[in-house]
């Protein structure tokens, strides 16, 4: 059925910021420039291109998908942009994997691109617009009160301690220190910070939160065939999975991700991944909060459920533990421009399984890497599995 | 699959009414930004060459979209803010399909010297004529009025 | 001699982008263009949520049946969305229920602070079934210390002229007290 092994050969990534200077199509071609130079592809090279991107109402801009594609390398190629939610920083390069492993394309750019600093007066406002608006927006949501609903089932269901999930926060904005790109590093950072932090909706305060950014990712996708003209180093992408469950998240208990799970289920399959907490070397889970990185390391079948929070505080998520999670600083640490958070969870492995991520690098050359991405109204999950 | 009940009832309600409200502030990015101080401050345009193709782009970019390549510094030039029209239309209801008082020439402007092309209002009373090809001129706003956006060309002048 | 390792580069070995802070904008250190869209929306209703908006009108829950699946929903529709067949045998539920999670906000809908804060949370209706099944709603009546999952709530609602069937018909739910 998959004609072509895909390999990862080039990835680029801007700076994360609450807002940038550069319009959607600069920090595209940005990240794209950086992808293609790594690489040594040009444009004339591409024979497709993808672009993520979420919310039309961020950038402010409709069928910003043909907005950005100027930027993208994608004027007169095959192009098309793909979306859902917080889960397109990884659905990007699943689509991205498809236009290779069908075998309709040799060489593939993947770009995300995500500008939230536009939407005022915060770009919570625009998150008002995702809920349903006969059921759930007369009430007046927040989004922030959805993870908090959230955090508090799972917290409650696994009689979770507040101070074992800011250990989430603590690390990830200290594995961002080593990252050019980051908005929120912070090498001295503790949990009594997280913990008295400006308290939002309980469960949720401040620090718990990641922040809204600006930002660009990308990558460069080559088949099999081709993959060694351009490196002596490939990555492979051995797996990918994507799941969306109901939309009525009032008749779904929460406290545990199970569209996560099928998701990962069949990246696994795929992947000949039968033992993913022996197999997988780490893990770049999707953490916009950090309770989400403890929720998706149990969705990703990397622990028992209720399991994650303890090897945290035990320090197996460490980036020199058994199990490092979020080695980037992930969305916590370096920010959170929603598709181009394929920065952290895709363009990370790469640099890791590659032995590129120089301050950031795991130590002992982790071989297999899972990069994860979550959203619309808790419901989306998307993974890819990645190899040395 | 066909639906098995239906809401029979005449004064049962129908729609919910509602918005999608926010407001965006739009950075002009790195080369609109030079683009639009470079109009706050003169009568004239910037536009950038690539030389790899040899276009001259307008409005100016950071980068040839078609060579991909990043345009370097001294490869921006000024442009006379003239033109000629290259394509235009008659409108005469607004975006909400209101009658406008006076009928609106948009028209599509090559800017001269460039391989690009604006946007633009012509202030004509004449509005049954043919446009096409005709030489326009910026009308810019006074210069202490300028706020560096599009909006700093008031409309064209047909030369 | 020292055999020192030799330091890698991190990649990305840059970070392009400019940085631009909210005091930049306000000095007008750089251009930009604002916008302020209007568009206005009437969504269909549909027919289940139109029978739930008139049923909340009337001071009244309204849930629905699949049978197929051993479904008794609330919000209810007009077809269950894993089976994928059509829902029927409406029923009035009683407007008791179960906190199964909830959140203390001290944020408006646009991120702005609030004092006081608001009790919202997910409200799984007693006669609805499986668990949890029912909707999202204020809660009132308790306090922040005492809201918990798992607490018995009621529905309180507006007066019967003031009802236009919305969800806010319901005021929101509070403490489930002996005796009722």
């Amino acid at each position: 059925m998959i004609k072509k092994d895909v390999a990862v050969i080039g990835a680029g990534m801007t700076l994360f910021r609450r807002r940038l200077k550069e319009t959607g199509k600069e920090l595209s071609f940005l990240a794209s420039k950086m992808a293609m130079e790594d690489a040594g592809i040009q444009k004339k090279d591409l024979d497709m291109v993808v672009m993520g991107t979420a919310p039309d109402a961020f950038d402010g801009i409709h069928m910003k998908g043909e907005n950005l594609l100027d930027g993208a390398a994608g004027a007169g190629k095959p192009y098309v942009r793909v979306f859902n939610g917080g889960g397109t920083g990884v659905f990007a390069p699943i689509a991205g994997w498809w236009h290779v492993a069908s075998g309709v394309a040799d060489v593939c750019l993947v770009v995300a691109e995500e500008k939230m600093g536009s939407c005022y007066p915060h770009p919570q406002t625009a998150f008002r617009h995702i809920w349903d608006p006969i059921l759930d927006r007369p009430l007046n949501p927040n989004l922030v009160w959805l993870f908090a609903m959230e955090m508090n089932r799972y917290m409650t269901v696994h009689n979770i301690k507040k101070e074992d999930i800011a250990r989430v926060a603590v690390k990830n904005k200290r594995n961002a220190v080593g990252h050019p790109c980051a908005q929120l590093a912070d090498p001295n950072i503790t949990v009594d910070d997280v913990l008295n932090s400006e308290m939002m909706a309980w469960p949720v305060q401040r620090l718990d939160i990641s922040p809204p950014s600006d930002g660009a990712a990308a990558l460069i996708f080559v088949s099999e065939d081709v993959a060694r003209q351009y490196t002596d180093n490939p990555i492979w992408i051995d797996g990918v999975g994507w799941n969306i469950d109901s939309t009525m998240w009032t008749n779904r208990d929460l406290y545990f991700p199970r569209y996560v799970a099928k998701a990962a289920r069949m990246a696994y399959k795929m992947a000949g991944i039968s033992n993913p907490r022996k197999d997988i070397d780490f893990a770049e889970p999707y953490d916009p909060f950090d309770y989400k990185e403890l929720h998706h390391m149990e969705g990703l079948l990397l622990c028992d459920k209720g399991e994650a929070p303890i090897l945290t505080r035990e320090g197996v998520t460490q980036r020199d533990g058994d199990l490092p999670i979020c080695p980037s600083g992930g969305l916590l640490g370096v920010g959170n421009p929603i598709a181009a958070t394929m920065g952290q969870k895709v363009c990370e492995l790469y640099w890791q399984l590659a032995g590129k991520a120089g301050k950031r690098q795991i130590p002992g050359d982790p071989r297999i890497g899972v990069g994860q991405a979550w959203g619309d109204i808790m419901q989306m999950a998307t993974v890819m599995v990645m190899r040395r | 699959m066909t639906f098995l009940e239906k809401q029979t009832d005449p004064t049962a309600p129908l729609h919910w009414r509602g918005n999608m409200q926010a407001d965006y502030l739009y950075p002009n990015g790195v080369a609109g930004d030079k683009f639009f101080k470079h109009i706050m401050q003169n009568d004239s345009f910037l536009a950038t060459k690539c030389d790899e193709c040899g276009k001259v782009l307008f409005p100016p970019r950071l980068y040839c979209e078609d060579c991909f390549i990043e345009i370097p510094e001294e490869n921006w030039m000024e442009v006379p803010a003239e033109g000629t029209v290259r394509l235009f239309t008659v409108a005469k209801l607004n975006a909400h399909g209101k009658k406008l008082p006076e009928p609106k020439i948009m028209a599509m402007i090559d800017i001269d010297k460039t391989d690009g092309a604006l946007l633009g209002v012509i202030k004509s009373n004449d509005s049954e004529r043919d446009f096409t090809g005709a030489r326009v001129r910026a009308n810019l706003r006074p210069k202490d009025a300028r706020e560096g956006t599009l909006k700093d060309i008031v409309n064209w002048n047909l030369i | 001699m020292e055999n020192r390792k030799e330091e890698k580069p991190t990649y990305p070995k840059y970070a392009p982008g400019t940085h631009v802070r909210t005091s930049d904008i306000r000095d007008k250190k750089i251009t930009y263009t604002w916008w302020e869209p209007e568009i206005q929306y009437a969504w269909s209703l549909g027919n289940a949520m139109s029978k739930f908006l008139q049923g909340l009108k009337e001071g009244k829950i309204l849930g629905v049946h699949c049978h197929k699946c051993n479904r008794l929903i609330v919000p209810p529709r007009s077809f269950c969305e894993y089976c994928y067949g059509p829902t029927e045998d409406w029923v009035e539920l009683k407007d008791t229920g179960t906190i199964n999670t909830y959140s203390v906000s001290y944020l408006d809908p646009n991120a702005n602070r609030i004092e006081e804060p608001i009790l919202i949370g997910v409200i799984s209706i007693d006669e609805a079934y499986p668990k949890p099944m029912g909707f999202m709603h204020y809660f009132g009546e308790m306090s922040k210390d005492e809201i918990h999952i798992g607490m018995k709530v009621k529905a309180v609602w507006k007066p019967e002229d003031e009802r236009e069937g919305s969800i806010n018909d319901i005021k929101y739910f509070k403490p489930l007290g002996g005796g009722e």
